[in-house]
């Protein structure tokens, strides 16, 4: 990896980065463009965002749909024949 | 303490939505959504007696239902071949010029604190998220949203790392554009 990355190279450093501590040549590059790259220090900042409002989000008080009828009762009488038998 | 069959019958009516919400957003289908709420509580059933009441039944299903999630994604996961798939990549050079800069300027995004607004906001996620290819949506989400490590992903599906990186690196360039087009960006610092 090269120390001068072109902005398509630094989000690729700065995804990996959201998944594991990165080489330390790379950790440098990348903290060296986003020091000088306003987009790229914006796009590492929105990774972060996206996580924190992804995982912020518990399913038990959200309004998405829930079960719909007939796969309701299409498991209910599974359960039902598994506890028949 | 042994579940009753009153009990599992609670569980559908006391659980199934939550665990559908939490198996949906990580599926992206309706279809899979259920097909894990029903093999995570037909499971339970053979392994009610395991159950030490240590934790809450929710938890507890909660717990199985991941397993479930893991298994359907596996079974599903024969096109990983996504790396290589023309279209994401030619997705990913529109994105930047040729000498590898932004094509256009990043947005910022606005910085929302009432909760009808986050809601909102989770919900233009969701939706994103559902326009990713299905496999790279599944990963990305056992990733942002179920919190797995990115080797535990992998292994799990039979994907090398480099093609895991692919993926999530796609997946985030793609959605960080969803996002922005309808509704993030704003006026105001992120």
């Amino acid at each position: 990896m090269k120390w001068v990355l072109r902005c398509r190279d630094a989000t690729e450093l700065a995804s990996r980065a959201m998944d594991e501590r990165l080489p330390l040549s790379n950790r440098m590059a990348l903290r060296f463009h986003l020091a000088i790259c306003e987009n790229c220090a914006r796009f590492n900042r929105q990774l972060q965002e996206m996580r924190r409002l992804f995982r912020s989000q518990t399913a038990a008080d959200d309004d998405a749909p829930g079960l719909a009828p007939a796969a309701r009762q299409r498991i209910a009488n599974e359960l039902r024949n598994k506890l028949g038998s | 303490m042994p579940l009753n069959t009153l009990d599992a019958h609670h569980w559908l009516a006391d659980h199934g939505d939550y665990l559908f919400r939490v198996a949906r957003r990580q599926l992206h289908s309706d279809e899979l959504a259920e097909d894990a709420v029903q093999e995570t509580l037909l499971a339970a059933l053979s392994a009610q007696t395991r159950y030490a009441g240590d934790a809450s039944p929710r938890t507890w299903l909660t717990g199985i239902l991941k397993h479930k999630i893991v298994d359907l994604i596996r079974r599903n996961v024969r096109e990983v071949e996504i790396p290589r798939d023309e279209e994401g990549e030619e997705a990913v050079d529109r994105l930047f010029k040729q000498d590898g800069h932004w094509a256009e300027p990043l947005r910022p995004w606005g910085n929302p604190q009432a909760e009808a607004e986050l809601g909102q906001l989770r919900r233009v996620l969701d939706e994103c998220a559902d326009r990713l290819k299905p496999v790279m949506a599944q990963v990305f989400s056992l990733r942002e949203v179920a919190g797995m490590e990115t080797e535990e992903i992998c292994k799990e599906l039979n994907i090398t790392p480099t093609n895991c990186w692919v993926l999530l690196h796609r997946a985030r360039l793609f959605m960080r554009q969803c996002l922005e087009l309808n509704g993030f960006a704003k006026a105001g610092a992120a």
